[in-house]
């Protein structure tokens, strides 16, 4: 089996950071503080997955997929917004949320299951908020590209100079969603950034069955949209990229396709077993790349950050996680009524009497002997 | 949304093509955030003129022409919905609309209610529809049951320009996703007063058109005309409704009418299984069965694809079917 899924060699892309954690370009200029920030964020994100899997496996949690491996795309793509840009994520961007302050509470109770309207009204009212604004977290694949395009074009079109920012997977480019959006992005020149988290797996099909072309992204090619192919592992190329394409799309200079080359080395999800369809030698070769490992490299090499620093960033990041753990463990189960919240606004017949059915159910009437459709006595 | 008429008002004869244009033309100036977006709707005024004058009026970058995708077209749409545009796209036949089923499905009736309340997607989705102008195959669908079996949207069918004026303003108002249906058979057949205020219709309920005693028809958009011509004709005192809202049904007006007249016939254009008829017998079988004296019929559409141009009036509902019903129903003894 190939160490990689591509159809061009993997390593044929920008990349600044090399796997040792050597520089091969020009890092970014940002502070001391940002680097351990992002390299902050990276740690987070892992040991809050770590977390999230042991509360799946005790069955507090219901189904994760984690990003483990895959921190720098989202990452590096999300720190290139400012405060007031979109974000229109998919579920295995975690890094990314976790850098905007996406309340570690708010995503754990969505793991648990809770209908987003319990999530509203029992989670602390002083939880900081994300200064992005993030929207749900689309599942069907390629479903969140079109509404990008949407939303840069509403910024566009009010001279509003904000940045909607969003990811594809290298199998969801397969979804006309994505081909759409890319030519409506392209044909109205939106300021929208288009990220392809390319881990070369989805679930188990290789990348290489998702396409003929020799990368993703020149896929940005077909639509007249500029696109790079960086090392997604890179947190210094991911974000530098994602930096120049937001710029660009913030002063009128249109939409840019990214594709990001990262390796998804755990499984697709808790319900999935990667052992079943690929060998350990490939993912062997990528957790040598790993994006965590290599940032700290480079911190430690630079004195941006020592053994005693990386102590306390995890003692302190295991606290908070501890503390987000016990305040969604605080959130109650979610009533079943809830299930006909926020469908249409103010009610309906229908709607009443399919409540009153269910209220039966629950108290152990028979919710079928209303003969008048006037209701049950 | 009320019915905020005015009886005494001003009327002037208009068809429908005039009275969308006019409406939009409305909506647009009372609302800069009210945007169309379609194919063939800017320079050309769309292909049924529906759109006429509004690009010179508004601008390119108020009616929008889009590349050819409807699912490209709706899932932008959704995007500048959810950051607080009022977007009207229009879908140009709905026999072209399935492409556009997996933003339909997957954002459009969905972000709601998935994001607790805290993302709308205002937006109402013209749906030219229905069958009789010899259009053609893929030109002449009436698919309404894929719309109403889904939660989360209001499907909303005029049966002429008076209530299309006020229903139009009124989806286009409101907050939830509409989809709003036009027969295109109804766009230049049929002319009537209507007011040249500015009214909303509410979005939930049905219309009496006619008031009767002896049965209950059921109908709504191009069939209800129909439905009139057919109480003409036959010898009994019928009760016509025009639903008006598809989704959600307005039942209280459906089970008062049928408790009163014991019988009912459900005419609709759409094909027959799990057209709207299926599930307005079915409510009326759990709630209205000790006061029925006949079954509920049903004449509609067959259960095939829409006829070629030939032979397409023999598949559509017209006036004698409805009448056929009628009298078998009336004529009915247990």
């Amino acid at each position: 089996m190939a160490l990689w899924s591509e159809q061009k060699p993997a390593e044929d892309f920008y990349r600044v950071l090399a796997p040792d954690g050597t520089l091969v370009n020009e890092p970014p200029g940002l502070e001391e503080g940002e680097l351990r920030e992002l390299y902050r964020t990276m740690k987070l994100t892992k040991r809050f997955e770590d977390k999230a899997l042991k509360l799946q496996r005790a069955g507090e949690v219901s189904i994760i997929s984690r990003c483990r491996g895959e921190e720098a795309t989202p990452l590096g793509a999300a720190a290139a917004l400012e405060p007031g840009d979109w974000c229109l994520p998919l579920y295995r961007q975690r890094s990314g949320l976790v850098y905007w302050n996406v309340p570690l509470e708010r995503q754990l109770v969505g793991l648990m299951g809770a209908e987003p309207e319990t999530i509203d009204e029992h989670l602390p009212d002083d939880l900081e908020e994300p200064d992005v604004n993030f929207s749900p977290i689309y599942v069907p694949l390629g479903s969140n590209l079109p509404n990008t395009v949407g939303s840069a074009l509403a910024d566009k079109l009010n001279g509003r100079d904000t940045v909607s920012l969003t990811f594809v997977g290298d199998g969801s480019t397969s979804e006309g969603d994505f081909h759409e959006a890319l030519n409506f992005a392209g044909v109205f020149d939106v300021p929208a950034v288009f990220v392809c988290q390319n881990n070369q797996w989805a679930i188990s099909v290789p990348a290489h069955r998702q396409t003929a072309s020799e990368t993703f992204a020149q896929k940005g090619d077909a639509y007249g949209i500029p696109n790079e192919r960086v090392d997604g592992n890179d947190i210094f190329a991911v974000y530098e990229k994602a930096k120049e394409a937001v710029d660009r799309a913030r002063n009128g200079g249109g939409p840019t396709f990214i594709e990001c080359v990262t390796y998804r080395i755990v499984e697709h999800n808790t319900a999935d077993e990667p052992s079943v369809y690929r060998d350990e030698e490939q993912r062997e070769y990528w957790l040598e790349r790993d994006p965590i490992d290599r940032f700290e490299a480079y911190l430690l090499e630079e004195g941006v950050i020592d053994a005693d620093t990386i102590d306390a960033m995890e003692d302190a990041i295991d606290e908070r996680i501890d503390e987000a753990v016990e305040i969604a463990r605080d959130v109650p189960t979610s009533s079943p009524e809830l299930m006909f919240e926020n469908h249409l606004r103010g009610t309906s017949w229908k709607e009443r009497h399919q409540r009153a059915e269910l209220q039966r159910e629950l108290d152990g009437k028979n919710p079928f002997v209303d003969w008048t459709g006037e209701g049950f006595e | 949304m009320n019915d905020t008429r005015t009886t005494d008002g001003e009327t002037t004869e208009r068809n429908l093509v005039e009275t969308i244009n006019r409406t939009l033309a409305d909506e647009m100036r009372n609302d800069a955030s009210v945007r169309l977006m379609g194919y063939d709707i800017g320079p050309i005024g769309g292909v049924y003129r529906t759109t006429e004058g509004l690009y010179d009026e508004f601008g390119g970058d108020r009616v929008i022409d889009t590349p050819l995708s409807e699912n490209g077209l709706l899932g932008t749409a959704v995007g500048m919905a959810m950051r607080g545009e009022r977007i009207v796209p229009e879908i140009q036949f709905m026999g072209f609309f399935y492409p556009a089923f997996g933003q339909f499905m997957y954002t459009l009736v969905k972000m709601h209610e998935r994001s607790g309340g805290a993302f709308d997607v205002p937006m109402t989705v013209r749906m030219v529809c229905g069958g009789g102008i010899k259009a053609s195959e893929y030109h002449s669908e009436s698919t309404e049951t894929f719309l109403v079996h889904t939660p989360g949207v209001r499907v909303v069918y005029p049966s002429g320009p008076r209530e299309a004026k006020g229903l139009l303003a009124a989806s286009i108002r409101h907050d939830d996703p509409v989809v709003f249906m036009e027969h295109k058979k109804l766009y230049r057949t049929h002319r009537e007063p209507v007011p040249e205020e500015e009214y909303t219709l509410p979005l939930d309920e049905a219309r009496i058109a006619r008031t009767g005693e002896d049965l209950t028809l059921i109908s709504w958009g191009a069939m209800v005309r129909h439905a009139e011509t057919a109480a003409d004709r036959v010898d009994a005192d019928v009760e016509i409704i025009d639903l008006r809202t598809l989704s959600p049904l307005d039942i209280e007006t459906v089970l008062e009418s049928v408790k009163k007249t014991g019988r009912c016939v459900v005419f609709h254009e759409a094909r027959r299984t799990l057209g709207l008829g299926a599930e307005l017998t079915a409510v009326i079988n759990e709630y209205a069965f000790d006061r029925l004296h006949a079954p509920v019929q049903r004449a509609t559409g067959y259960d095939v694809h829409f006829p070629g141009n030939q032979i397409e009036e023999a598949y559509l509902p017209d006036p004698e079917r409805a009448q056929y019903a009628i009298e078998a129903v009336m004529n009915y003894e247990f």
